[in-house]
């Protein structure tokens, strides 16, 4: 099968972030250290090479980026400070831009001012359709309720609409990633029962992280601070999409809010508090983790929403507690004016890794079932492999 | 003619007023324009051209701290523009010497130079000052050796100083040389025995240079001795007094893997063929003579004076040679290949005396053994001879070489001496398998090509892929590498490691670049004038590197550079030129010089 090259590729990818890729020269230190790579996922050296030669067809169908979790070891052991954690990084970046189909994420990654200006014209026809939904159905001086600024029932179908159409980008990435990598890259055949066999992966990756925690440690503490943030941040998230997407009803009716949401409520507020907290002091103090000594500018812009939406949240949950129902109103429409823009940026942006990594996970142990039974791995040195 | 100027810089962090250059440059007869273009700079072809057709210029300079970077665009501008492509001319100051803030005249002497067509090298020629005939030697390794033995040959005086009990150095360590295999101490020990009985070689060991003063040609020289605090003349190396003392402390010859008494003779074929006390762990200097003593007691010639004293000799010497070599990298905090924290991960050096037959083992190769000192219950472990082999052995090659956090160069001999050691190994041991993980393999020699296809015929996996991981589990050690060429991720048992460790200068080489007034590159290895042209001589005249001190290199390559020395050596004993510093050389003199070399 003839493949192109495209020479112009690590151009490409230097705007996603992967600005060292020419250091590299080969050495394979990154793949030995690596606590993923394996002999049917060998990376990062190899994701480095195929970069470095502008196979940009191997590189659209590999699921390898997927399988790195950024830990950095790679970047710290690299003689030539190539720095092939931050390569898997955009790789993954760049991924998403091949998996959107409507080129939405391309322009965010490579143009900062045109991710604020969309986000912001976002922001701003929500407030304006949001105000002049309350001012035009009832008074700023309900909160819930017949005649409220902007009753749960309305927030509901909002929440759903908007919910949706991101759902659609993402499981439409998704269906992209399925064949790059299980239909146009697979050269052997899959059969068709594996995908039932392994479909436990996708809840399974999703919930624990697994392999997350599976990281080098650097042996610095018992527990691998990084997934313990991304595990309690992104609990905080799934539970704040389920009660808003499910419950909001409830939940903004007031007073008699039945105590277990009151308490899930709370919980994802801590957890996404911790998290911002977590990010923001790792980007500024720059620590020991390498991988976040690099921050792209769509970071950034995901962080900065997540801070406005939980602090507009907590500030708007104790005006409405506390009676000041005016104010908890236009607290209500500049929460939502970030919550918008935030939810709909995900497909395009770095957040879609949400579905992309599971799915990954699940296509990879797919494909490495299909090729052990092919049984591809002749071992003529008599090594043990792992 | 009509010339123009271009200066370019590669090293951002270089010093030099290139604005004085440039003013400097363009007073000079011929010059129709000078541009500076600055650091690493985006040269458009198309308007470089432009400028050249519409100066009408016929000669190009371009001047800078590697000007040969940027050399091809200037040549394709050059032949776009009509002109004469040979007439694209390089004014190079890393190349003269000219590498700092200091030699400013000297770089408007290149460029000057470089205006007239005319090469450096013919205008600068530094001279004058008579020059006396003896010649001090820094260093008793091989390279030192050689540079003292062809002088001393043709008849003139040589001191050389070593700062170790032995002379030999580090090849004196060896088993066998690359890539003929041959025993490196039948090449070295019969020099080596020359250089003790010729009558024109003063050989002072222990002894280090504490100071230079005066001018080339005529350089003072204080050195200062240690006590050796054993007669050299009368000791016949009867090891009794051996058997008497009671420190033991790792052997430096050794490369640490086996221990030595307090007095000792570094290994037997040492020259001067006598024992020595190491002040340092001797119990009797230590606690300044209230102990000990024994070996005096014992001694059959009564050749042992442990109240010796240091000594300072005054020398006068007309030139001095630098052959003051290299140590290992210190690898102790790179810790994924677990030197130091797995009993058989070993050094380069250590394998060297491990496999040599001189060595603790006889040149068995074995993993080392447990040993539980009776007392203190303390667990240590050493080689014996009655170890067992390995089985299988990986050698891991660019050990903080080529790695931008430790050395950024190759050391440029491991690739060989890796290979050979899997050789050695395969030679001396049935059935064991060898794994060679390298990154790059650098076979440039004459005959190492051939040497390192030998190898991989010989059964040894030499695998394209480096290690960077070593660990132990249930006592076995594991090493984990990928296997590029053929796509896959390794892991498997070995029993011994070896590690491929970088080189760097030995320590105090930049201490005595300093006191001689000789530059360091950022490596810390000594500068030569001209990587090129002049890779002996230095910026100070009567001042030569020769061997590993300037940079690395493998045993043919230091003779070599060892005997160009000598060369240069007897050449300024025999012509009445006399010779001078590069710096002594004013500006005016090198244009003049120049100037009559562009009229002839």
């Amino acid at each position: 099968m003839a493949i192109r090259v495209n020479p112009g590729y690590i151009e490409v990818l230097d705007k996603f972030g992967a600005e060292d890729v020419q250091m590299c020269y080969q050495c394979g230190d990154c793949s030995t250290v690596c606590a993923h790579a394996d002999d049917i996922f060998k990376f990062p050296r190899k994701s480095m090479r195929q970069l470095q030669m502008g196979l940009e067809e191997k590189l659209e169908t590999s699921l390898e980026p997927w399988l790195c979790y950024y830990c950095g070891q790679c970047s710290e052991q690299c003689p030539r400070e190539a720095d092939p954690g931050e390569t898997m990084m955009s790789l993954r970046r760049w991924l998403i831009s091949r998996y959107d189909i409507t080129g939405i994420a391309n322009q965010f990654f490579n143009s900062r001012t045109r991710e604020i200006l969309t986000v912001l014209l976002i922001a701003v026809l929500t407030g304006i359709y949001l105000t002049f939904y309350g001012i035009s159905g009832g008074s700023i001086h309900v909160y819930d309720g017949e005649g409220a600024f902007l009753p749960s029932s309305f927030i509901h179908t909002f929440d759903l609409t908007v919910g949706g159409i991101m759902f659609l980008f993402l499981w439409l990435g998704a269906l992209r990633m399925w064949y790059f990598s299980m239909v146009k890259g697979m050269s052997i055949p899959v059969p068709w029962w594996l995908y039932f066999k392994k479909l436990y992966e996708i809840p399974f990756q999703f919930i624990t992280q697994k392999r997350y925690a599976e990281c080098e440690n650097n042996g610095n503490s018992k527990l691998y601070m990084p997934w313990l943030v991304h595990f309690g941040l992104a609990s905080g998230y799934s539970i704040m999409i389920i009660l808003i997407m499910v419950f909001v009803e409830p939940l903004q009716a007031g007073p008699e809010i039945v105590w277990p949401l009151h308490i899930f409520g709370y919980l994802a507020t801590i957890g996404l508090l911790i998290g911002c907290i977590y990010f923001v002091r790792q980007r500024i103090v720059k620590t020991k983790h390498v991988q976040y000594k690099k921050t792209h500018s769509t970071d950034w812009m995901f962080v900065i929403l997540l801070i406005i939406i939980t602090v507009s949240g907590i500030v708007q949950h104790i005006l409405h507690r506390t009676g000041y129902l005016e104010a908890a109103n236009i607290t209500y429409v500049i929460h939502l004016m970030a919550v918008v823009p935030w939810l709909l940026r995900m497909p395009f942006s770095k957040w879609s890794h949400l579905i992309y990594r599971p799915m990954a996970m699940y296509f990879a142990e797919i494909q490495r079932e299909a090729v052990v039974r092919q049984q591809k791995l002749v071992d003529p040195l008599s090594i043990t492999i792992k | 003619m009509r010339t123009g100027v271009f200066f370019c810089q590669v090293d951002e962090q270089w010093n030099i007023d290139i604005d004085a250059i440039a003013k400097y440059t363009l007073n000079l007869p011929e010059v129709e324009s000078v541009q500076n273009l600055g650091i690493n700079p985006d040269i458009d072809l198309d308007k470089l051209s432009d400028s050249i057709k519409s100066r009408n210029l016929e000669r190009i300079v371009v001047a800078g701290d590697l000007p040969g970077y940027f050399k091809p665009v200037f040549t394709k501008a050059m032949a776009k523009s009509g002109g004469n492509t040979k007439e694209v001319r390089l004014a190079s100051f890393q190349e003269h010497g000219a590498k700092n803030g200091h030699t400013l005249d000297r770089a408007k002497a290149i460029v000057a130079c470089a205006t007239m067509g005319v090469p450096f090298s013919l205008a600068a020629v530094p001279g004058g000052n008579p020059v006396n005939h003896a010649t001090l030697v820094i260093g008793a390794g091989i390279a030192g050796i050689q540079a003292s033995l062809e002088i001393a040959n043709a008849g003139k005086q040589v001191y050389l100083v070593e700062q170790s009990g032995t002379i030999g150095g580090h090849m004196a360590m060896f088993d066998k040389t690359f890539p003929t295999l041959d025993c490196a101490a039948c090449i070295l020990t019969p020099k080596m025995v020359d250089v003790g009985q010729h009558e024109m070689i003063n050989l002072m060991t222990l002894s280090k240079v504490v100071s230079v003063s005066g001018k080339p040609g005529a350089y003072r020289v204080k050195i200062k001795k240690r006590a050796r605090r054993v007669d050299e003349e009368a000791c016949v190396a009867c090891d009794e007094c051996v058997s008497v003392c009671p420190i033991k402390v790792e052997s430096e010859f050794d490369a640490g893997i086996s221990f030595r008494r307090a007095i000792y003779i570094p290994f037997p074929q040492a020259v001067p063929n006598a024992y020595l006390i190491d002040e340092e762990n001797c119990r009797y200097v230590t606690s300044e003579g209230e102990k000990c003593g024994n070996c005096v007691k014992k001694c059959p010639k009564d050749c042992i004076n442990l109240d010796e004293e240091d000594q300072t000799i005054d020398l006068e010497v007309g030139n001095i040679i630098l052959a003051t070599g290299y140590e290992l990298l210190d690898i102790s905090h790179i810790d994924q290949y677990g030197y130091g924290r797995y009993p058989n991960v070993l050094t380069s050096l250590e394998f060297e005396r491990l496999t040599n037959a001189s060595g603790s083992t006889g040149g068995r190769i074995v993993t080392k053994t447990k040993k539980v000192n009776r007392k203190t219950k303390e667990e240590s472990w050493i080689f014996s001879p009655e170890g067992i082999p390995p089985r299988s052995v990986a050698i891991i090659h660019c050990v903080g070489s080529r790695n931008k956090k430790y050395n950024s160069y190759c050391s440029r001999v491991c690739c060989m001496y890796s290979l050979k050691f899997a050789h050695l190994i395969k030679e001396k041991i049935p059935n064991v398998e060898v794994y060679e993980f390298y990154i790059d393999m650098r076979a440039f020699g004459k005959g190492y090509e051939e040497f390192a296809d030998r190898i991989k015929s010989e059964g040894t996996f030499v695998i394209r892929g480096h290690s960077a991981d070593v660990s132990m589990r249930d006592d076995q050690m594991f090493v984990r590498g990928e296997d590029i060429l053929n796509d896959r991720l390794l892991e498997f048992e070995v029993d011994m490691v070896v590690l491929a460790v970088g080189l760097i200068p030995s320590p105090g080489t930049e201490a005595l670049g300093r006191m001689l007034g000789i530059n360091s590159d950022s490596d810390g290895w000594l500068s030569e004038l001209d990587y090129n042209g002049n890779p002996t001589d230095t910026d100070k005249g009567g001042i030569y590197v020769a061997g590993m001190c300037q940079a690395p290199k493998d045993i043919p390559d230091t003779v070599a550079q060892a005997s160009a020395v000598a060369a240069g050596v007897l050449g300024s004993l025999t012509s009445e030129k006399g010779i001078g510093n590069m710096s002594s050389l004013s500006l005016s003199e090198i244009e003049e010089k120049a100037k009559s070399v562009h009229t002839l």
